[in-house]
């Protein structure tokens, strides 16, 4: 058999799988109950000039702030900054007085980052900034666990390190 | 050495660890396509307005092409995909390793909390081409469907 007529029975093939697919996929997608629209929106939501927040945040999620709302909070002292990186991320640099509870190793890091978090206090997460989501994964992870002071600072790193903020690195 | 790489049991053995392994990834995601798809966003190199589309169309792709092989149906466009979703796959992870992008993979779980294990991922996705391209280079029919179709007709 010729070589030709081998790649185009093969691309043939292949062809025919994905349209098959294709078409099972959105039969079956229309029919689950976990269905997903075809042409999803993936864009970042703009809530006013100053906060930008991901495409997945909800209004049920805790407070999203602006930077200039961060440096608010940041004079009052009354606040934790939680750093939601990893902690080589938080090392390299962080929010002065931040603390570190990586949200991908949240069970090893939070029995020893609880201790310092007092309930009555204002906790604002953040990450590296709008493109990433661990500050609103962990403060959703910090809302089961019974926090209610919660803010996210969608921000984070990239904004509060170029405007010149208090920042610090830790060995 | 050529002969132990056709081996015709080998090749069964492939077919059967890349069909099993294809077929095992692709039931998470149909299930939860909205995790699959935020998955998809993470890696942030398809446009957005293809997000969705692929993540509803890949795992059935990965589903049929697991069953063709494991049947040994149309073994040669199922291998030739899988290759190209492998291949995908890798470049996919590179770019992101190198962009130092911080990605849950979701290859085998929808779990965004999942452990980054970049090299292994990229290790074992390489091995999976490697089987791949051997089902297709050699393609033989030893315990297929199709060969049994071929007696047929």
């Amino acid at each position: 058999m010729s070589i030709k007529k081998d790649s185009s029975r093969i691309i043939l093939q292949a062809i025919a799988i994905v349209i098959f697919s294709l078409i099972i996929g959105i039969i079956y997608n229309s029919f689950s109950k976990e269905g997903i629209s075809v042409k999803g929106n993936w864009s970042k939501k703009v809530v006013s000039d100053s906060l930008i927040v991901p495409y997945s945040y909800t209004k049920d999620d805790p407070p999203a702030i602006s930077l200039g709302q961060a440096m608010t909070y940041f004079q009052t002292h009354n606040i934790i900054f939680l750093d939601a990186r990893l902690e080589s991320d938080y090392k390299a640099g962080h929010i002065s007085r931040a603390l570190n509870l990586p949200f991908e190793e949240f069970e090893q890091y939070y029995p020893k980052v609880e201790p310092l978090l007092p309930r009555d206090k204002n906790i604002i997460t953040y990450c590296d900034g709008t493109e990433c989501e661990a500050s609103l994964f962990l403060a959703r992870l910090l809302k089961t666990k019974g926090f209610n002071n919660l803010k996210i600072f969608f921000g984070g790193w990239t904004e509060w390190s170029k405007s010149g903020l208090p920042v610090e690195k830790s060995n | 050495m050529k002969e132990l790489i056709s081996n015709k049991w080998l090749v069964l053995l492939f077919r059967l660890i890349v069909g099993i392994t294809f077929l095992y990834a692709s039931l998470d995601k149909i299930v939860h396509p909205d995790q699959f798809a935020r998955i998809v966003y993470n890696y942030k190199i398809l446009p957005g307005f293809l997000i969705n589309i692929f993540a509803i169309t890949l795992p059935w792709v990965e589903l049929l092409c697991g069953v063709f092989l494991i049947l040994g149906l149309f073994i040669e466009g199922s291998s030739t995909l899988i290759s190209l979703v492998l291949v995908s796959f890798i470049i996919a992870l590179s770019v992101n390793f190198l962009r130092g992008v911080d990605i849950a993979c979701g290859c085998f779980t929808t779990d965004p909390n999942a452990k980054k294990e970049g090299a292994w991922l990229l290790l074992r996705d390489v091995a999976l081409l490697l089987m791949s391209l051997q089902i297709l280079f050699f393609n033989l029919n030893f315990l297929s469907l199709q060969k049994v179709f071929q007696k047929k007709s």
